[in-house]
């Protein structure tokens, strides 16, 4: 029993149970919550835009609950139908491919903080998987492994659509990074750093906070955001209507659910990064985290304050992704399909000159101090 | 020879604000959002005050039954009168007008000299809902109805109908013979 406690006392395994209920927690937040809710929204809302009633028959027992069950009818569906593989298709890459879709979307929320730093009984406790440093570059670096995913299952489904598929993505994703990635640098000029835990902190600030002085640059990311989530406008990949559904037109079951939740994990991952970068991450306005441990640390102690804090600097982050994630909804449930050149045309034509033009402007405006840095 | 080459007017000049993109999507997206607020609020209020508040169109097929136009042709059937026997008089006529001949009747007299039709049947399988039959009965004895459902089935040899499972009493199909008189009778070539 001693050496029990003394196993739960030592701080390295305060640490491995802190990290695994954080991973925890966003695994449930990403694949357990977001997803379905996605496909659940992604159905009602473009329902109540359209003056359609949307998705209303699956229930338990007569229960429907607005549609909820759907979702759920969907997965079940889905583990239950055959696992496909087309005659022709490389087997290994083939099956390998919707991992390789799935994993770098989860990962890249390793670094997207969630909440704010708390201490709790003495213990410090770091609302992000892992405080990198070089935050920014490794997300640009695993999102950028993301194509691959799309690229393998375009190539060994064996399939013409599939391979126009996964060369329009390759080709799309590919420039869309590097504006991406040139509509992020005036932010880090401004903060001066690369860790998103710093960026975040930075933003503690209303005045400070990324969308205030980058406002354009909000807007180029949100665009590049969407054209590498492969969502309408910029679903040129999957276009239904043109390639039936782009790369994983081979795929079934919970390989074609992996593709379907990737897509969605993006979205709430890339909206994540949004929110970190640009909205103040877990940050109220006007309203600073220390005002709030004093004026809740006198309610319900130094301890059960931070808790509170740390749970209300969650929800606000959880709200601001929600509210990006239904900005994307309404954009990708109003626009039309771009046409493959315009996709290009619009990427290294408008959005990478415009970044550059604001990488020149934020550098102007740092060095004759009209920009204040924090 | 010159080729004559047409200029087609696409009719793609835009003005600035257009070729701008973003401000006519901010009001698409203004369009959606508005259209999506009220048909919430148009929830909430089928909620609160039932379906005839509703302002989405989309009909609740099994629970809600469409109206149906008075001149839609469905499956053909045989009135029956007021006595409970039936109009038809075995004329044939509408066996020989059927486009696909999916009628077949075997005729026959009953003790006071009226013609009746001993079997009457209708191949569904075969029929076009042209409504000819209709139209070429002197007697009104056939019509179309408004019935739309079941007449699909697994099983071709269900689709035959016979005489008892065509019949129909006349008060059931006043509407669509009242139509069919208005129809038929104040066309130019019936007077």
């Amino acid at each position: 029993m001693e050496t029990v406690i003394a196993l739960i006392k030592n701080p390295m395994v305060i640490e491995f149970i802190v990290t695994m209920v954080k991973i925890g927690f966003i695994f449930g937040l990403t694949i357990g919550f977001f997803a379905p809710m996605l496909a659940w929204v992604e159905r009602k809302q473009s329902a109540v835009m359209q003056d359609r009633v949307g998705a209303n028959r699956a229930g338990v027992f007569g229960f429907t609950v607005i549609g909820l069950l759907h979702s759920l009818a969907d997965a079940i569906k889905l583990i239950f139908k055959e696992d496909f593989i087309p005659r022709g298709a490389e087997r290994g890459l083939h099956t390998l491919a919707p991992a390789l879709a799935v994993i770098p979307a989860l990962v890249v929320f390793a670094v997207i903080p969630f909440g704010g730093q708390y201490t709790l009984w003495g213990l410090d406790v770091n609302l992000v998987i892992a405080d990198l440093d070089v935050g920014l570059l490794y997300v640009f670096a695993i999102s950028s492994l993301a194509t691959y995913g799309v690229v393998i299952a375009g190539w060994s489904s064996n399939n013409n659509w599939s391979l126009l598929g996964g060369l329009r993505a390759s080709a799309q994703m590919f420039s869309y990074e590097v504006t991406m990635g040139l509509t992020v640098i005036g932010l880090i000029m401004y903060y001066q750093s690369l860790s998103l835990v710093d960026i975040v902190a930075k933003q503690e600030n209303f005045w400070h906070w990324g969308i205030i002085w980058h406002f354009p640059a909000f807007v180029l990311f949100l665009a590049c955001a969407v054209a590498e989530n492969k969502r309408v406008p910029f679903d040129a990949p999957e276009a239904e209507s043109e390639l039936v559904a782009g790369y994983f037109t081979e795929y079934s079951g919970m390989k074609f659910v992996m593709f379907w939740t990737a897509e969605f994990i993006e979205m709430v991952s890339i909206s994540g990064m949004c929110v970190a970068l640009f909205l103040g991450g877990h940050h109220i306005p006007f309203l600073t985290q220390k005002f709030l441990l004093t004026a809740l640390g006198d309610i319900f102690g130094p301890d059960w304050g931070g808790v509170v804090v740390m749970l209300i600097g969650v929800g606000v982050f959880i709200t601001k992704l929600v509210i990006l994630l239904v900005l994307q909804m309404t954009i990708r449930w109003t626009m039309p399909r771009f046409r493959y050149d315009q996709i290009m045309k619009l990427g290294w034509k408008m959005i990478l000159p415009l970044s550059l033009c604001w990488i020149f402007l934020v550098g102007v405006g740092i060095l004759t101090g009209v920009m204040p840095t924090p | 020879m010159a080729i004559n080459i047409k200029k087609v007017d696409r009719n793609v000049t835009m003005t600035f604000l257009e070729r701008m993109y973003i401000p006519y999507m901010l009001h698409g997206m203004w369009v959606a959002v508005r259209h999506s607020a009220v048909n919430m609020l148009g929830f909430f209020e089928e909620i609160l005050a039932g379906k005839s508040k509703r302002r989405v169109m989309t009909l609740f097929y099994p629970e809600e039954y469409p109206e149906i136009p008075p001149a839609y042709r469905g499956k053909p059937v045989l009135v029956r009168r007021d006595d409970g026997l039936e109009a038809c008089v075995a004329c044939g006529l509408c066996e020989a007008a059927c486009p696909p001949s999916c009628i077949s009747i075997i005729g026959g007299e009953r003790d006071n000299g009226e013609r009746f039709p001993v079997s009457y049947t209708l191949d569904g399988t075969r029929c076009i809902y042209c409504g000819f039959c209709e139209e070429v009965c002197p007697k009104e004895a056939i019509v179309m109805s408004d019935r739309f459902q079941g007449l699909c089935e697994y099983d071709r040899s269900k689709m035959i109908y016979d005489k008892e499972s065509l019949l129909v009493p006349r008060r059931e199909l006043q509407r669509r013979l009242d139509t069919i008189r208005n129809k038929y009778f104040s066309e130019e070539r019936y007077r």
